[in-house]
């Protein structure tokens, strides 16, 4: 969503007046991009009840290795919440580690009480009886050491044959968060990091042929939702969106994803931090921070927000109330795939620093906003901001006329 | 013998298990402590810029994160040697974000993840003996304390009041750091020098507004008092005697008005404090206040060999009255929460960092040096699969956790510890009243009171940085560039809500890192044996700890093992902190940093 306030303000009147029941998958994309989650719900909120006249939908929700911080994340969610998440949604949640009753219970190696006080029974019964569930999943999935998984251990087996179990009956996997989504920080560059060998659901840090679902043989339609950690409404929406089959799977994916597998409506192809950001004005009046506290542009500390897609300045964090740049900090690129080997060092200006694991067109781009940069052009966004949608031969994003017509035409 | 396992335990952060052999009687007779995953986090800092290490240590954990910031660039300051001169406004702006996590921390820590636990069905049928008083006390604890995912015999519960209500506070909160420091988990405020954001007029009324809303809470819900006069009588008490008194005097008033009618609820003064308090431990419940039944919480998770515990702190917050700069080596006299090691015994000294080590000879790494300080840290990971396995027992490798010791002991870090190493009157106050009537006064019911009362003595400190000290947009950070730190070492040593954590990084003649390594609270809480074949302190809080519901009060049952559920939780575990590793290469085996 590359459009302005303005343009914003003209679909949002648009949206409300719409009826959501006939709302095809694109424009309810746009809708929840637009609106925001917390309008989006209460615009609709009877058709919601309405359309959810179905049987519940189940969610299994799996650790890997992580420092859990997207749980916390989801619980900082406030529109919607993650118990009006659950409830609105009509999502049944069979098994989350850190919000049941239930623990692991084993009497002399053998399963002990009830599955009301026994998670590896709920666990149990879940890989052997369920199917059809939202699988979320938290963490990254240990293969170390020599492909054993047993640097993540759990129950007495490995995460890694847990999870190939619960991949393989689920509806569709939801990643969430770098470590998820890429493998995050465990799988950046160290002199360990081939011995432990985590790996991400779809992808290893950059690469598509290392994610754990190729390893395991398993195809499953994944949607990532990548950032360190991710943001309560990109995962609640997403989540919302596939339950109301206003996303279907598989056939939707490929036009609501980018390469990445990442919802275009959050992680715009077409629109970067940058675009938005609260000291774009310093930037094009050329005034830079060159320590760190003050209010001006923060390129030259080292910004990733010029090729960081995702909608952070306008959606904002906890409360929707601020987001990195605006509170002083350089963005660190932390929903960026290769994160956190493509954007570090975090303090040091793009082009002084040959950075580790980013690809050529990345650093074009970068190139090219340099450039710009001196001449303290505004169009820089235009010109260097093009790239993934075209390399990746995916369907563009609709614009605000094309979203009219479709709209307009009530299809 | 049974063997009694809990794997995984669930509603902590990370992963982890615990295995107990439990004799006829139900008693604990030996436990393992075991971290459960590698994540080998401090090698990613190496060969790198060091300056990114105040935000990459954050991913360590995402409970804490704002901890490791503030440790790591504690350790920076150290390291680009400008720890002296960080301007007093960034000091008190790591204090107020560090003081909004203490309290979303300890308030997620008791409602969300130890509380649930209070709702176990074992109270249920131990709360009926004491007829219509005990079935109004169960409908309570099941009311307020029920999780998300809650059944009971097979039926599903709706989550507890008091839990949803925590999780809008603790939401708050989160929104009060993220106007400072952006977003929560993940905060982006800290950095070497001091800080990145120097807050406005407009920020510091709103923050407050934010507390003002929790205060609101914790009145209503937590104490079902007003939370300035539980203050004023306990954290401002002029004697730990009169804080212990007015707290038992309160229990006493609220119980001699609902006998009678049989009104345990938040309307009627009960705050979750108070049913906690009164119905908790033997001692005050049973003794003290002559109630015929408790949950007897005083008495699972204490140390019996006082001679092989200690309890540590490195303290934390900065005392603004000390001015611009601070000295990383001598935080006793810096620090508003004070520094201090107490052994088991309760007898206090001076805290000195070259004491602390860590040993390895029951984790999965390998090292001809069973036992190294933190500034020669070496670990190479297992890396034979056949050579991973967690159920030898006490005498094998067991967890991916190391065993930091002080001197050689084993130490429990946290609320407790710290609230007894500062003097805190009611904690101090409680410790007495244990001590005084034969019980060994650090426990579970003693663990989790410290921890609420520290909410209540941070808010205090929080409310008077905002509106007397900290100004707004004033200096918050001095000017520092990369080639400050060539060749140097650093040491940050802060506390996390769930205790001491240390940061040591070293850097090469091009600045960048040669090595980093974090020694973090449930390193200490819940390691394996160290190398004098001392037991963690949960592992000895284990031993002897009864295994199912208040002293196994409806028998011995193996099967719902809530001595160990009640014992372990009570440390507020984080695992993903917990496991790390240093060097598997080689490359920098002897490598030793010198801290000044």
């Amino acid at each position: 969503m590359g459009g302005s306030r303005t343009d914003n303000d003209d679909l949002l009147e648009k949206f409300k007046n719409l009826d959501f029941m006939k709302m095809d998958r694109r424009t309810f994309i746009k809708a929840v991009g637009v609106l925001g989650a917390s309008l989006f719900l209460q615009t609709y909120k009877n058709d919601l009840a309405k359309a959810l006249e179905f049987s519940e939908t189940k969610v299994v929700w799996l650790h890997g290795v992580m420092d859990s911080g997207c749980t916390i994340s989801m619980l900082d969610g406030g529109s919607p919440d993650i118990i009006e998440f659950l409830q609105e949604y009509n999502l049944k949640l069979l098994y989350h580690e850190v919000l049941m009753m239930q623990q692991g219970i084993f009497v002399d190696g053998k399963l002990a009480n009830t599955s009301d006080l026994n998670s590896e029974i709920v666990l149990d019964d879940i890989l052997e009886k369920e199917k059809g569930y939202v699988l979320v999943s938290e963490g990254a999935i240990s293969n170390g050491p020599e492909g054993s998984g047993k640097y993540l251990m759990l129950g007495g087996r490995t995460y890694k044959e847990i999870y190939a179990k619960a991949a393989k009956n689920a509806l569709a996997i939801v990643a969430i968060g770098n470590c998820a989504t890429n493998g995050g920080v465990n799988s950046a560059k160290s002199d360990i990091v081939e011995l432990m060998d985590p790996r991400g659901v779809a992808f290893t840090m950059e690469d598509a042929s290392k994610g754990i679902l190729d390893l395991l043989g398993i195809e499953k339609p994944v949607i990532n939702l990548t950032g360190c950690p991710t943001h309560p409404d990109w995962v609640f929406l997403t989540i919302g969106a596939v339950v109301l089959g206003k996303i279907k799977i598989p056939d939707d994916l490929p036009y609501v994803l980018d390469h990445w597998k990442r919802p275009k409506v959050f992680f715009p192809p077409d629109h970067v931090i940058h675009d938005n950001c609260s000291r774009r004005g310093y930037y094009d009046r050329g005034e830079f921070e060159l320590t760190v506290g003050g209010p001006k542009c923060l390129w030259k500390l080292g910004c990733k927000g010029p090729y960081t897609h995702a909608d952070c300045a306008t959606r904002n964090w906890n409360g929707h109330l601020n987001y990195c740049p605006q509170a002083g900090s350089p963005c660190i690129g932390c929903v960026q795939p290769g994160f956190p080997d493509s954007t570090r060092p975090f303090f040091v200006e793009f082009e002084k620093t040959g950075i580790v694991g980013t690809n050529i067109t990345t650093i074009a781009g970068v190139a090219i906003g340099g450039a710009l940069l001196a001449a303290g052009a505004h169009a820089v966004r235009r010109t260097a901001m093009k790239r993934p949608e075209d390399e990746g031969g995916l369907a563009e994003e609709s614009t605000p006329e094309e979203i009219e017509e479709e709209t307009g035409g009530e299809k | 013998m049974v063997q009694v396992t809990v794997d995984p335990l669930t509603r902590i952060e990370g992963h982890y298990r615990i295995n107990t052999e439990v004799n006829e009687e139900g008693v604990i007779t030996d436990a393992q402590s075991n971290g459960l995953q590698l994540r080998g986090f401090e090698r990613l800092l190496q060969h790198q810029d060091p300056r990114d290490a105040s935000l990459l240590s954050q991913r360590i954990c995402g409970v804490c994160p704002v901890s490791h910031g503030i440790a790591a660039a504690n350790a920076l300051d150290d390291l680009f040697g400008v720890a002296g001169e960080v301007p007093i406004d960034g000091l008190l702006m790591r204090n107020v974000h560090q003081a909004l996590n203490f309290i979303a921390s300890h308030a997620a820590h008791i409602y969300l993840l130890w509380g649930p636990d209070l709702a176990n069905p074992a109270y249920r049928d131990i709360l009926a003996k004491y007829g219509d008083v005990g079935n109004a006390v169960w409908k309570e604890l099941q009311g307020r304390f029920a999780p998300l995912i809650y059944q009971l015999d097979g039926t599903s519960y709706p989550a507890g009041s008091s839990y949803l209500g925590s999780i809008v506070e603790f939401r708050r909160l989160h929104e009060a750091i993220s106007l400072i420091a952006s977003k929560m988990p993940h905060p982006v405020l800290q950095h070497v020098g001091g800080v990145v954001y120097s807050p406005t007029v407009a920020d510091i009324g709103q923050i407050l507004s934010y507390i003002t809303k929790t205060m609101e809470f914790v009145e209503a819900f937590t104490l079902g008092v007003s939370p300035d006069i539980w203050i004023e009588n306990t954290y401002r008490a002029s004697s730990p005697q009169k804080a212990a008194n007015f707290v038992l005097n309160h229990l006493q008033e609220l119980l001699n008005k609902s006998l009678d009618n049989k009104d345990f609820s938040h309307s009627a003064g009960w705050g979750d404090v108070p049913l906690f308090a009164a119905f908790g431990s033997e001692l005050i419940g049973e003794k003290l206040l002559g109630l015929p039944i408790s949950m007897k919480m005083d008495l699972a998770g204490t140390y019996k060999d006082p001679g092989k515990i200690g309890f540590l702190s490195y303290g934390v917050f900065f005392k603004p009255e000390n001015g611009n700069g601070y000295d990383p080596t001598s935080p006793a006299d810096s620090r508003v929460i004070s520094s201090g090691y107490m052994n088991g015994y309760f007898k206090l000294e001076k805290f000195d960092y070259k004491k602390i080590s860590e040993s390895i000879n029951h984790s999965f790494y390998i090292d001809d040096v069973k036992d190294r300080p933190p500034w020669n840290g070496v670990t190479v990971p297992e890396g034979n699969p056949e050579n991973i396995d967690y159920t030898k027992g006490s005498k094998s490798r067991y967890s991916w956790t190391k065993a930091p010791h002080y001197d050689g002991i084993p130490c429990e870090v946290g609320p407790l510890a710290r609230m007894i190493i500062m003097g805190e009157p009611l904690v101090t106050g409680l410790v007495k009243t244990f001590q005084d009537n034969g019980y060994y006064p650090v426990n579970n019911y003693t663990r989790m009171i410290a921890r609420m009362q520290e909410i209540l003595v941070v808010v205090p400190e929080l409310t008077k940085w905002l509106t007397q000290d900290i100004q707004a947009g004033g200096k918050v950070a001095v000017h520092t560039d990369l080639s400050m730190a060539k060749s140097s070492t650093g040491m940050g040593l802060w506390e996390a809500p769930r205790g001491a954590l240390g940061h040591w990084v070293a850097t090469g003649p091009d600045s960048m890192v040669t090595l980093y390594q974090a020694v973090v609270p449930s390193t200490w809480n819940l390691a394996p044996r160290n190398s004098q074949e001392i037991p963690s302190p949960v592992e000895q809080a284990l031993i002897g700890t009864k295994i199912s519901a208040a002293e196994n009060a409806l028998g011995v049952d193996y099967s719902n093992p809530l001595g160990i559920l009640h014992t372990a939780r009570s440390y507020d575990p984080c695992l993903a902190c917990a496991v790390h590793t240093i060097d598997k290469t080689g490359k920098h085996p002897d490598y030793i940093i010198k801290v000044l």
